[in-house]
Parts: structure tokens; sequence; C-alpha cells
């Protein structure tokens, strides 16, 4: 009996030391060279999700200066903004396809991670929403392209829609003014989607001149636990020509990129990614980068440049000795999923040619991460300074979460559009009375 | 004529239920050792996940069966004064241990889920469990433990 005592405390104390270091300052980990710590790997998989509790009539908080409205509410599961020419606002509500279960890790996984998520069953469509009073309250609504396939990223070029499902790029021919279409997309080019769909949001955007799109496609895996075969063509950004739907790897090494945008002065290509799990609370950082053409970023074998990834088999020393460092570290698990270039005119003048980036939050630190949009400072085409916060208050009580971030955007006024996904709600920050 | 061999206190319609469960968690674990000594050659992950599952069902059913082979141990002291039971036991148990934490490592991701720590788990169980089964094996066959009757 004492055998099975000890026994029991031995396991217990094996659990507690499952939990892992205490995570430290996330601003020590904020810039070009963030501090990494030394790699832990756990024995409990690391999760700690917020508990979802809703908006109920709040309001996020912003930086002084601003001011903030639900521009929408009342959504499914809406996670990125395009605004059109005209100023009408997209509104993509979405959803990933179901994870299969290839171990019993994820059976526990699968059911904790949906806590974190609404519980409003996502839209599979866009919507439109039309200001035409510009007051930040919408007077149309209707809905732009319903039955899609794990919509996200969105991007007009002359007349020609572009929609990126998990699994294709679509052309959609839209004219000015339009509230629905009805036409059959035509496929530009496929994209890794299933049967497993790890990340499955499908970043866009189209370079300057229109000739080209840029896809993101993330990574099949937290570290390649569904084998290499799942990965080919994944955890890149993928160039397609326009006109013949050709494409190849612009970047690679790029776990799970998000918000692609042009920076307006540079015409550089810049991208929020998410960088890998379980190996701490404070690793591997988050970062925001400008994407070079041809650039290896580490995944999965290293991070941060060339710090090796115990996890991943057989190495590939040749891909490391080519792996660059990013140009801007947001701190771990913060989860960036937006990112916007601020050219309008109404918000202060501080915030002109600088980077909002929407931080949806972490799952796997105790003390949480992210849960925010944050502003980045640039000068001649780099971030200059320190991020500031500028939409907070998605927590609660410190772990419950009311919303969560995602896509942002810029709209025709100059306000700055926020996708909640959580709080199913789209908020619009504008100047202060 | 009433047995006087040493007695199951966990039985199903007389039968000791531990002999029928224990064979489950000990087929497991020793898959167990095999999918991730192929896993350490290949790196295929095919065969962590087949460990990872293997661990799994091995530690659900061997949960019933402790309980049922804690019962017998304490339901009848000619059991306990055999040392064979003492090695079974307490063998068991730590094998039990090492495979829960051996469970642990396996939901690791990718490589460090098996090499080094979940391969020198896996090997030290099965290493456990071949002294314990041959224990248990004595303890049926040499002391008649949980045998009904024996013909006169």
């Amino acid at each position: 009996m004492k055998c099975v005592l000890s026994g029991m405390g031995l396991i217990i104390l094996l659990l507690l030391a499952a939990c892992g270091p205490r995570p430290i300052d996330p601003r020590l980990q904020l810039g070009r060279h963030p501090y990494l710590p030394p790699l832990h790997q756990y024995l409990l998989p690391p999760m700690h999700v917020a508990k979802v509790v809703g908006w109920n009539g709040a309001v996020p908080t912003v930086a002084p200066g601003l001011k903030i409205q639900a521009f929408a509410s009342g959504l499914a599961n809406p996670r990125s903004l395009y605004v059109l020419p005209n100023g009408d606002v997209l509104v993509v509500e979405t959803g990933g396809p179901a994870a299969p279960v290839s171990r019993p890790k994820e059976l526990v996984m699968n059911w904790v991670e949906k806590m974190a998520h609404s519980r409003t069953k996502p839209g599979q469509r866009i919507l439109l929403f039309r200001d035409t009073k510009a007051d930040g309250v919408p007077d149309l609504k209707t809905v732009f392209l319903d039955h899609l396939h794990s919509p996200f990223g969105v991007v007009l070029v002359g007349n020609d829609l572009y929609v990126a499902d998990t699994d294709a790029v679509v052309r959609f021919p839209y004219t000015p003014g339009q509230t629905q279409i009805t036409t059959a997309g035509t496929t530009l080019c496929e994209l890794p989607g299933g049967p497993i769909d790890h990340h499955w949001t499908k970043s866009l955007t189209a370079s300057p001149d229109g000739t080209k799109l840029y896809a993101g496609v993330g990574s099949n895996s937290n570290i390649t636990e569904n084998g290499m075969q799942a990965e080919i063509g994944r955890a890149s950004i993928w160039e397609i020509d326009r006109a013949t739907g050709a494409h190849r790897e612009y970047a690679t090494g790029l776990r799970n990129p998000n918000g692609l945008q042009f920076e307006p002065q540079t015409h550089i290509l810049w991208a929020v990614i998410n960088e890998r799990d379980e190996l701490g609370p404070d690793l591997v950082p988050d970062y925001l980068t400008s994407i070079k053409d041809g650039a290896f970023y580490g995944w999965p074998y290293s991070y941060y440049g060339q710090h090796l990834d115990p996890r991943v088999k057989p190495q590939r020393p040749d891909l490391v000795a080519k792996a660059i460092a990013p140009d801007y570290a947001l701190s771990s698990h913060v989860a960036p999923l937006g990112l916007v270039f601020y050219g309008g005119a109404n918000l202060p003048v501080r915030y002109r040619g600088g980077a909002f980036v929407g931080e949806h939050g972490s799952w796997d630190r105790s003390i949480l991460n992210g849960y925010k949009v944050i502003f980045l400072p640039f000068e001649n085409g780099q971030p200059a300074g320190l991020p500031e916060d500028v939409v907070t208050g998605f927590l609660v009580d410190g772990d419950k979460a009311r919303g969560r971030p995602v896509g942002l955007a810029v709209d025709a006024a100059g306000a700055l559009l926020i996708a909640d996904d959580t709080g199913n709600s789209v908020w619009r920050v504008s100047a202060a009375d | 004529m009433p047995s006087t061999n040493p007695r199951s206190t966990a039985t199903l319609r007389s039968l000791p239920v531990h002999a029928l469960l224990v064979p489950i968690p000990l087929v497991c674990f020793a898959l167990t050792f095999l999918t991730d000594l192929t896993y350490s050659f290949t790196a295929a992950m095919l065969w962590a996940d087949m460990s990872a599952w293997l661990l799994s069902i091995g530690l659900i059913v061997a949960v019933f069966a402790v309980l049922a082979g804690l019962a017998d141990f304490l339901g009848d002291a000619s059991i306990r004064r055999l040392r064979a039971a003492w090695i079974h036991l307490l063998g068991n148990f730590a094998a039990l241990v090492l495979a829960i934490l051996n469970a642990l490592i396996h939901t690791r991701d990718a490589y460090t889920s098996v090499v080094p720590g979940g391969l020198t788990l896996s090997t030290l169980v099965v290493v456990i469990l071949a002294v314990t089964a041959w224990n248990g094996w004595m303890m049926v066959h040499r002391h008649a433990v949980g045998i009904l009757e024996i013909r006169s």
C-alpha cells in the first residue's frame, strides 16, 4: 500500500513538472532581437484556453484619442475583412474543416480548443455591408457570396474578385456597386487543402501592379507530426500568376503566414507568422516580417534563423544553413492573424504609415498573451519603435474572453475595422470626437 | 471437493477477471516497443501514432486489470504469502507508472515523442513485463492461484 501511495505521489510530482517553466514578460520578446529561452518539452500538452463569455453590451477599450463602436454584430464567426473601392465592406464568415484524429491526443485537444471558440456554427460565406451615411453604422447588409469552402482571403483586381477558399483561389466577376454575386466562380489555382488541413486560413493579396496574387499557405501540423508528405507546398507563400494561374513558392519555411499586405511606401510584401507550439510558454515568438523572394524562414527545421527544433527528423542542415531570421518579433503565442498598413486620414496623424496587427491570442500559455490589436510605427518601410496597445479589453478577469480579434481593414473613411470571430462582431475604431 | 488453492476474489462466473484482462495491456505495451523501435529507424509518423494508440488502449484496460489483480492480492492471504505474487504486483505497478509516463511523452509532436525518452520507457516496460509475466505464470501453473479444483 505504501508503495502504491508513493507511486501515486511520484505521478503527481511528474504531472506538476509537466506544467513547464513560468512565462517571462512578453516585452522581452518584442523587436528585432527577441530573447529566446532554452526550449522546454512538456509531459502534458500545454493548454490554457480562455473561456468565452461574450460582450453582453460591453465594448473593447481603445487608446486615447480614439473611439470604438460595433459596426456589425450577431455574425457567424467573422474572420477576415475587405473593403471594396466604393466603400462596401466585405465580412468573411468562415470556419475550418473538421480536424481528423490521428492520435488520442487530438481527441482531447480538439475538445478543449472548441471551448476557446464561439459556439456559433461558422457561416461559409461573405457578407456585404454598405454605410451610405458614412457614420459607421451600415444601412445595407446583403449576402454577397454564399456556399464557399472555408474562405479567408479576398482581393479585388480590376473587375476580378478573388476569394481564397481553403483549397483554391477562385475568381468571380464583379461590377462596382454590386451587392450580390450569384455566378459560379472560376478556379484560378488550387491550393493545398484536405484531407488533413491543419492551418486552413489562406490569406490573399495582389501585387501593386495587379499581375500577381500572393496566397499564404500554412503548415499542415504544429511540427511535422502529420508526416512530411502532408507538408508539400505548405508553410509557404505562393505567388500566383493572375493571367495563367501558374504558381511558384515565393518564400518558404513560414509556419502559418497570414495578413499578407504590401507596404505602401516600399511595395514590399509583409506578413504576420504564427510560430510553433509546445516548446515552452516563450517559444517560439510569433513575428511580423517582410517577405524576401526565395527566402527560407526555418520551419520546420529551425526557428529564428538557425535554432534547431529537435522534434524534426530527418533534419536538413542544407536548408537550415539558408534560414534567415524574421524582421520583428511580436512575443510568443500571440497568434497574429490580421495585418493592415494605415494609409487613411481619419485616425490621428501618428498612426499614418504604421501597421496594425490583430492578435487572436494564446491557447497554450499559463498567462494569456495577445488578445488585442497593436500598432507598430514604421519609418522608411521598417518597424521603428515598440508596439503600442490600440484596442484591448478582449479579456476580462485575466482569463475569460469576450472576443478575439482576427482580420483588420481600413474603411473608406479611414477608420480601422476589426473582425472579432469569438465575439461574432466587427468593431470600428475612429478618431474621438 | 472444495478447492484448497489460493482463491481469486474478483471473478466472473467464478473465473479470475485479472487473468482475462492482463494479456491486453501486456500485448499493447509489447507492440508499443516494436512500433517505437520501427519509428526510431524510419521516422514515419504512422508508427509513432500507433504507439500512442497502443499505449492508451493498454492503459485503459490496465486500470481494470490492476483493480481485479489488487482485489485478488488483498482478498486471500495465501496469495500474499507467495514471493511470485509480490514480484508480479510490484513489477507490474512499476511498469504501469512507466507506461503512464510513456503515454505522456508520446503526446509530444514528432521525433521527440519517441526518441529518446519514449523508446527508452517502452523498452524498460517490456523488460519488466517479461519478469512479471513469468511470475504471474508461476502463480497460476505452479501455485495454482485461482484454479478452482484439482482432479483427484
